[in-house]
């Protein structure tokens, strides 16, 4: 299946602002980001810390609506999911 | 009632939204957390537009690194409180409104006597550990919050109604870290000014607001993108 994934901020300048992936059936939100980690190591570093978990303030939104980033790791997605990624911003 | 003079200044708004939201604007008391790159922009927007109150707090003293985007404050303001510098900027800019300059940190021990009176409250801070204090402030005085944040090309924005919105805690219930970011004054100006915007629409009663919508702006690439969010039902800050 195909799925999008759309990247915000800081994440934009290492993966680019969209890339569409070929997935096996029902892989999780989870894996699907375990898989970009392992194909760009930047992203891994920016975006899980030491322990390999997703760093707690990213956010992710599911067809543009923003999900549980702690709960919803294990959705299954669908053909034509678009995920989205984003660090918050915090400066002023 | 709107002065001779103030029909003329805000004329050319007033078309927008008529001499009654011109005395809307008028009659709002706003609180704006931050006189640095977003709050010079924003303040200076309000205070142009005739909002009738604006109290501006900010702790620190303008730093040369500062005046590459914090409009508010002059060369020759390097090392004054930041506060001071904006009072005399906005009451210069309009001199028909009330501005009230605030040199504190904004605590959970000030907090309350801060927003004494404020009718909304303008997020220009560069941490999230305040602006979750701003949030629960608002929550607590069911006045609205309007969220702005920057790092150097990027910025998002929303409009926080509490009792119908998401707050900033379900949105974003864990703060990044702080570090000092790259900025860029014309990103200020682009988010601080969706702020403003957001704010007259609010008073004016018009438009439709970022209600339960992230906006997300990408300097870089020149998008605009817009993300829905709702309401946790067991948020810390708004969940009953
Ligand atoms: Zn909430």
């Amino acid at each position: 299946m195909l799925v999008k994934v759309l990247a915000f901020a800081g994440f934009r300048e290492i993966l680019g602002k969209e890339r569409e992936l070929s997935l096996n059936e029902s892989v999780t939100v989870k894996e699907l980001l375990a898989e970009l980690a392992v194909a760009t190591p930047r992203f891994k570093e920016a975006a899980f810390d030491e322990s390999g978990a997703l760093r707690d303030y990213v956010l992710l939104m599911i067809n543009r609506k923003l999900i549980d980033s702690r709960q919803d790791l294990s959705r299954p997605l669908q053909e034509g999911d678009e995920l989205a990624i984003f660090p918050p911003l915090a400066g002023g | 009632m709107l002065s001779d003079s103030e029909k003329k200044r805000y004329s050319r708004q007033i078309r927008l939204f008529g001499e009654d939201g011109q005395e809307k604007l008028k009659r709002t008391r706003v609180f704006i957390a931050g006189a640095g790159g977003l709050g010079s922009v924003i303040s200076i927007y309000m205070a142009a537009a005739g909002f009738g109150k604006i109290r501006i707090c900010d702790c620190d003293a303008v730093e040369l690194s500062n005046l590459n985007r914090q409009i508010l404050h002059a060369n020759a303001d390097v090392s004054r409180p930041k506060a001071l510098s904006a009072y005399e900027t906005l009451t210069g800019i309009n001199p028909e409104i009330e501005v009230e300059a605030e040199v504190q940190t904004i605590s959970e021990d000030n907090i309350d006597q801060l927003l004494l009176g404020s009718d909304l409250i303008m997020d220009a801070m560069d941490n999230f550990p305040v602006r979750y204090l701003l949030n629960r402030a608002a929550l607590k005085r069911k006045i609205p919050l309007f969220h702005g944040a920057i790092s150097g090309y990027q910025g998002q924005a929303t409009t926080i109604i509490p009792g119908k919105t998401a707050c900033l805690s379900c949105i974003f219930p864990r703060a990044p870290p702080a570090a000092t970011f790259p900025a860029l004054g014309s990103t200020c100006g682009i988010i601080g000014s969706i702020q403003v915007t957001e704010a007259v629409k609010y008073v004016t009663g018009t438009g439709k607001l970022l209600e339960n919508r992230l906006l997300l702006w990408d300097g870089l690439n020149a998008c605009l993108d817009e993300m829905a969010c709702e309401r946790n039902s067991v948020c810390r800050d708004c969940s009953e």
